[in-house]
């Protein structure tokens, strides 16, 4: 097995499924182009090509080297180094800071951006690591109240208003307390 | 020249509106440009359909202005925290945060001020000089297969820096133009792998894509650290460089101040390759070639200055051949037409004011660099004082906003964070994240002028490469790219 890991296993796989992934799909729009001989899957399937010979090339470079940074490189910072995932929680916390910040994204359709954002703040929070409940509510009112006020009050910028009650009707109730504070001036 | 220049400036400082339409492009440019998870083209996308109301020449100008203080406000957050405010920052971050953890950010936010504003001013004055001869040379001796040939060999330069192994510079590079082949096909419109979300086939938008791998896996990376222990906090440092420490740099200033103005001064490339040209070429050049990634101040020089030097040269194909070089320039052209005018060589003859008043904005804009950016700078720097579990929430929304105003799309969110997981994970196995995002953004140009390039020596290779400068762009990147080769099959140097 020369110095692969499993990792480098793994990296070498999600790599060929991509070439395959897009090879395959890549007959779903094989048309000719009149004016263009290569048509719309010349370019990427010389990507797609060119991937799978890198790949193998990564695949020996790890099988002679492991995972031992290449001379002369530039531009690798040296604090490129992977957390100890010894414990259980730092498991945990790593995963719930990665789908947090998804799920928010995938909410702001049905819910949307007003009523969601509070609560993602103060669980973005709280997953980093603040235990005190006053900063926490304190900072969420103030990173709430300073996002509305510049993107809904100074610069009108239109923001996810969700489609399902009662979320809708508090987006639509704070869009409406922000149309008569603008009618203020 | 320089009575144009003196009318140009006249009319900048001679009405009070235009003068406060300047300010405001200057200190909201460069704010946002500093605001990390936003860019200058979030504020230039807000700002679009207001510039109606104003009259072309303020419009345009409103525009160049945040064009040149925001491409050095995007370096602020790329020193500060890892987070490129647009791509042309992204190399600064190669080096400028590395300098930050070593409690030198200040050093690096200064050169970073006085770099940008060299090389913006220097680009200003020759954009003056050059417009119409450059403009006429560009017309005749540039056309798709030499552009195809710059994309080839910034591409080639990109895969050779930030990867831990040339094969995952490679890899990296390669993944962006696979992922800038989702959407229309450049050449015939049909729809690629779009997956069955009809939302694709506009593809992806690179904002989204630029905020989650470098914004938002950022956010991630930090938060791994804390989780399981590694995580050192930056040192806060106000000391800015030393003349002495500049001045030893100056060819370093002058090579990226010809590398940017050459990339910016060519269709659809911009300011973006000629930051990675600018720091490549500083790592060819350099006897300490090991010291780059790890805080040498030369990389922020060279990102910065070459970055900013584009600035000037893009605004002349885009106003000599109405041809944008990049996102922001591409909404200066919107501009034009909301007022009816479309931006090419006519410009010169019908409009010659707003020329003036847009070329004199620049060069104050630039100037302006100097003294408020360096107010700002040491405001900005107090937010490295702020606790990362408080910014973290509202770095993540920032990007949120930015991703989704663009086309006011929640996929474009979605997109935003799952490149932010694909950035993460990608940057733990020491892949390029420059090289995934030049990758997207230098794919479809790329393509579309290859297409474009065949199309006219009718699919003639000889024909295609007899084209002189094209031919040496090509060589230039097969020697790149040859060094790689090289380089690949030398044993590494150190375990990772």
């Amino acid at each position: 097995m020369g110095k692969l890991t499993k990792s480098h296993l793994i990296e070498s796989a999600v790599w060929l499924s991509i070439a395959a992934i897009f090879f395959g799909f890549s007959f779903e729009f094989n048309q000719p182009i009149e004016i263009y001989i290569f048509g719309a899957t010349g370019w990427p399937r010389v990507v797609i090509g060119l991937m799978l010979l890198v790949t193998i090339g990564n695949f020996f470079h790890q099988y002679r080297y492991g995972s031992a940074i290449q001379t002369g490189r530039v531009g690798i910072a040296d604090e490129d180094e992977t957390g100890n995932y010894d414990n259980l929680s730092a498991v945990i916390k790593v995963l719930a800071v990665l789908g947090t910040p998804f799920l928010f994204a995938l909410s702001l359709k049905p819910v949307g951006f007003y009523f969601a954002t509070p609560f993602f703040i103060a669980l973005i929070i709280v997953i980093f690591g603040e235990r005190r409940w006053k900063w926490i509510l304190g900072i969420t009112a103030l990173l709430y109240a300073l996002l509305l006020g510049l993107f809904m009050v100074i610069l009108n910028a239109p923001l996810p208003q969700g489609n399902v009650s009662p979320f809708y009707d508090y987006s639509a109730f704070i869009l409406r307390l922000n149309n008569d504070l603008q009618q203020l001036w | 020249m320089i009575e144009n220049f003196l009318a140009g400036s006249s009319a900048l400082f001679g009405d009070p509106f235009t003068l406060a339409i300047f300010f405001f492009g200057v200190i909201g440019g460069m704010l946002f440009g500093a605001i990390p998870g936003v860019s200058m083209l979030t504020l230039a996308a807000i700002l679009l359909p207001f510039t109606s109301d104003l009259s072309p020449a303020q419009g345009v100008m409103l525009f160049a202005v945040i064009y040149c203080t925001g491409t050095y406000g995007g370096a602020i957050t790329a020193i500060l925290f890892n987070i490129p405010g647009a791509p042309e920052n992204a190399p600064t971050a190669f080096d400028g945060y590395p300098m930050t953890q070593q409690g030198k950010s200040g050093k690096a936010v200064g050169a970073a001020v006085l770099c940008s504003a060299i090389g913006g001013v220097a680009s200003a004055l020759v954009m003056m000089a050059a417009t119409q001869p450059l403009a006429t040379w560009a017309i005749r001796n540039i056309g798709p297969p030499e552009i195809f040939a710059l994309v080839f060999f910034g591409l080639a330069v990109a895969s050779s820096v930030g990867g831990r192994t040339i094969w995952k510079g490679w890899l990296s590079v390669l993944l962006g133009l696979l992922i800038a082949t989702i959407g229309q096909d450049p050449v015939g419109g049909i729809n690629r792998y779009n997956f069955g979300f009809a939302d694709l086939a506009a593809g992806i938008a690179f904002v989204p894509a630029i905020l989650g791998f470098f914004a938002v896996s950022e956010i991630f990376v930090q938060a791994e650290k804390r989780a399981t222990g590694t995580f050192h906090a930056p040192k806060v440092g106000m000391s800015f460089p030393t003349l002495f420490e500049l001045w030893a740099q100056k060819i370093a200033v002058v090579r990226s101040i010809l590398v940017g103005f050459f990339c910016g001064i060519l269709p659809g490339i911009g300011a973006t390759l000629a930051a990675f040209m600018g720091y490549g070429e500083a790592v060819r050049w350099s006897k300490d070639k090991e010291s780059f990634g790890k805080g040498n101040i030369e990389g922020v020089i060279s990102s910065e200055t070459a970055n900013n030097a584009a600035t000037g040269a893009a605004m002349i194909p885009l106003l000599a051949l109405g041809l944008p070089g990049g996102a922001l320039t591409a909404m200066m052209v919107a501009v034009f037409q909301m007022h009816d005018l479309e931006p090419g060589p006519l410009v010169f003859y019908n409009s010659p004011d707003l020329i003036w008043v847009v070329f004199a904005a620049m060069f104050y804009a630039n100037l302006s660099i100097l003294f408020v950016g360096i107010l700002e700078t040491k405001t900005i720097l107090y937010l490295l004082k702020i606790p990362f579990q408080f910014l973290a929430p509202l770095i993540l929304l920032l990007a949120s906003i930015g991703a989704y105003i663009g086309r006011g799309l929640v996929l474009d969110v979605v997109v935003m964070f799952i490149a932010g997981i694909v950035g993460f994970l990608l940057r733990r196995s020491g892949y390029s994240i420059p090289g995934i995002v030049l990758g997207i953004i230098l794919g479809k140009i790329g393509e579309q002028n290859f297409a474009q390039g065949m199309q006219m020596v009718h699919y003639d290779l000889i024909a295609y490469l007899s084209r002189p400068i094209c031919s040496l762009l090509i060589l230039a990147g097969v020697l790149t790219l040859s060094v790689g080769v090289y380089q690949a099959f030398r044993a590494p140097e150190k375990k990772a």
